[in-house]
């Protein structure tokens, strides 16, 4: 195999498959909007991986960059409704369209991640969680009180473009960066940064530059995140970007195990299914209690269990899940990998 | 005499009130094997923190290669050639031996802008400069992409990080723990890792602090032997803190001895050994009683020069 074809090989086999999933299943409404929550949440818990796994920082504003994507992309598409590119079919119009808002509310969340992670990463220690909360909570303030955004009602009305293989192709995407970077100089330089900075500096490192740089890229990906989340959920609004959603894709990426991307994927299917498993549950136990609607019943048991879960993981298992290792170190030795200390 | 990597002259840092270093000179040439020592909490570590850029000198200035670093970020400090070990062994733990110093041998290559053309544009605005920063993030940009897109270039590049990072594992004789986690290798290689990280960053200056630290006998013959072998084999100068004085006077050619943050002698070992001030701060007429000189008379109370903390 030449080797400029070894870097495209895995996104062509994706495309392939995801192709042929969507043929498969892409009629399946709720199947696809579960897939597409799944992949959502997969986006947002291995971007977050990059920043508080990998490089060892703790970001907890998340949802503020998923808001930010979301809306951006949300409104823009919103505005594109009705216009339609010259020249093509109405179909691929619009996929172009999606594609171009997906890309400028990674951007626009990106651009944030730039500002906000800037002066907070110069430093040690927690003030990038403060920073990152504070950031969260003043884009929603922001959003609800902004006409253009909705308000509290939030945006509606933005076209559904959004497809099984949309989301998954960013699912892969992600993935195919966070391990492209664990294997690089890069993510060799972010583990280190993780491990020890002032050794890391020592050695010629430039700390800021890199937290700063993986803290762009989580964004960027939170931001795509909230973007596709825009185009396949009938009505954003504020109350979907709030702390506890930021404070969900953290469990996620620690339930894991903090640096291990599968962990991160693993961790991010499990705690969104859930709820539905219980819901299922529910319904098996007779557990419908008078007045009180099902959605509520399971969002109200949600929380606890993430606590117990947390709990119960951290007693038994200080380092997630999935410690710092990954599947793919479990692949035969002559896949070609990109992983610490093997080459 | 060779070109002066490193130079100190009357460097000097205040912590608060507590003066922890005054008036510290230091000059390290291509081939230079010098000793830095004294008793605990007289200002060695924080020398190296200073000589390094971790902590900013408020008195004097720091030359690297002929550029003054005062205040310049320590990777930056690095780049100019002067790498260091660490007192208490900070290895990247869960990385293995070979991607501990893969992280120090970063590419000499980079993919627009030449480094030495940004370290000029540096050099010639004194410190820190808009452009040259500009042209490292464009650089970095690029190399991000490369890595990402797996180019061709990038895979040549790591397989030539992975081989010289190989080659220093081998010098160090660490050979054999190449895939072992770091935390998980005995203490006197984890020594020898933290060198032949340092090694990695190609430097000009070595500053080892307490290499011997908690080492055999035999292990620290080896390391004598091993720390000129790295001196002439890389071309370096060599800076030394070190407790052990049969090391220090064994293989340093000149040694400053530090009390209370005070440059107290210097000079050859065989007149640092017998300097009373010497005596009296760091090594005690025990250590003379051991090795069989006569003990001077006593210039304690009298004489004594260093101030108290």
């Amino acid at each position: 195999m030449p080797a400029w074809l070894r870097g495209l090989v895995p996104v062509l086999i994706a495309i392939a498959v995801l192709a042929v999933l969507q043929l498969l299943l892409g009629h399946l409404p709720f199947f696809v909007y579960l897939a597409s929550i799944v992949g959502v949440n997969v986006i947002l818990a291995v971007s977050l991986n990059i920043v508080n796994g990998m490089t060892g920082q703790f970001s907890i504003g998340h949802a503020g960059f998923m808001a930010v994507g979301a809306y951006t992309a949300g409104k823009l598409s919103f505005l594109l409704k009705d216009v339609a590119i010259a020249g093509l079919p109405a179909v691929v119009s619009d996929q172009v369209q999606f594609l171009g808002t997906l890309l400028a509310g990674g951007a626009a969340a990106a651009i944030c991640g730039f500002i906000v992670g800037l002066p907070s990463l110069r430093l040690r220690g927690d003030y990038l969680a403060i920073v990152t909360l504070g950031f969260g909570e003043i884009i929603r303030v922001i959003v609800q009180n902004m006409e253009v955004f909705g308000r509290a009602l939030g945006l509606s009305g933005i076209p559904q473009t959004s497809s099984l293989f949309a989301v998954w192709f960013c699912v892969f995407l992600v993935v195919l960066v966070a391990r492209r970077i664990v294997g690089s100089t890069h993510g060799r330089s972010l583990w280190a940064i993780r491990e020890d900075e002032v050794a890391a500096e020592a050695m010629g490192v430039n700390t800021t530059g890199y937290k700063v740089r993986a803290f762009v890229i989580s964004s960027f990906f939170a931001g795509v995140a909230g973007g596709l989340f825009a185009h396949f959920v009938p009505i954003i609004n504020p109350g979907s970007f709030t702390f506890v959603k930021s404070i969900e894709v953290v469990v996620m990426v620690v339930l894991g195990g903090l640096g291990s991307t599968t962990g991160a994927i693993v961790a991010a299917v499990i705690l969104t299914l859930l709820p539905e498993a219980l819901r299922t549950l529910f319904l098996q136990l007779g557990g419908l209690g008078a007045g009180v609607s099902l959605a509520q019943k399971v969002d109200q048991i949600r929380m606890p269990v993430y606590g117990i879960l947390l709990v119960v993981l951290m007693l038994v298992r200080p380092q997630g899940l999935f410690g710092t290792r990954e599947v793919w170190d479990l692949l035969p030795r002559w896949i070609p990998r990109a992983r610490k200390g093997l080459t | 005499m060779s070109e002066c990597l490193l130079q100190a002259s009357q460097v000097g840092i205040d912590f608060g009130g507590l003066r922890a270093l005054r008036g510290f000179d230091l000059e390290v040439r291509n081939g230079d094997l010098k000793g830095l020592i004294g008793p605990n909490g007289a200002g060695k570590t924080t020398a190296f923190n200073l000589l390094t850029g971790v902590y900013v000198p408020t008195h004097g200035e720091i030359r690297m290669c002929g550029e003054r670093v005062n205040g310049r970020p320590p990777h930056q400090i690095n780049h100019l050639g002067l790498a260091r070990t660490f007192q208490n062994i900070r290895l990247f733990r869960v990385l293995s031996a070979l991607d501990n110093v893969r992280v120090a041998c970063l590419s000499e290559a980079r993919p627009l802008f030449p480094r030495e053309r940004i370290a000029a544009l540096r050099r010639r605005a004194g410190g820190s400069s808009p452009v040259a920063s500009m042209m490292d993030a464009l650089n970095n940009y690029v190399d991000w992409w490369r890595a990402l897109l797996l180019t061709p270039g990038f895979q040549e590049e790591e397989q030539e990080i992975t081989r010289r990072a190989d080659e220093l594992l081998a010098v160090m004789g660490l050979s054999h723990r190449r895939n072992e986690e770091a935390r998980n290798l005995p203490y006197g290689e984890q020594r020898r890792l933290e060198i032949a990280r340092a090694l990695g960053t190609r430097p000009r200056v070595l500053l080892l602090d307490e290499p011997a630290a908690g080492m055999n006998t035999r292990e620290k013959a080896d390391l004598m032997v091993l720390i000129r072998q790295l001196r002439d084999q890389f071309s370096l100068g060599i800076l030394v803190i070190e407790h052990d004085m049969k090391l220090v006077m064994g293989i340093c050619e000149d040694i400053t001895v530090l009390d209370h943050g005070v440059t107290i002698a210097r000079g050859a070992p065989e007149g640092v050994r017998q300097d009373p001030k010497v005596i009296e701060a760091y090594l005690g007429d025990s250590y003379l009683a051991a090795h069989g000189m006569p003990v001077p008379p006593s210039p304690s109370n009298s004489t004594s020069e260093t101030p108290a903390p």
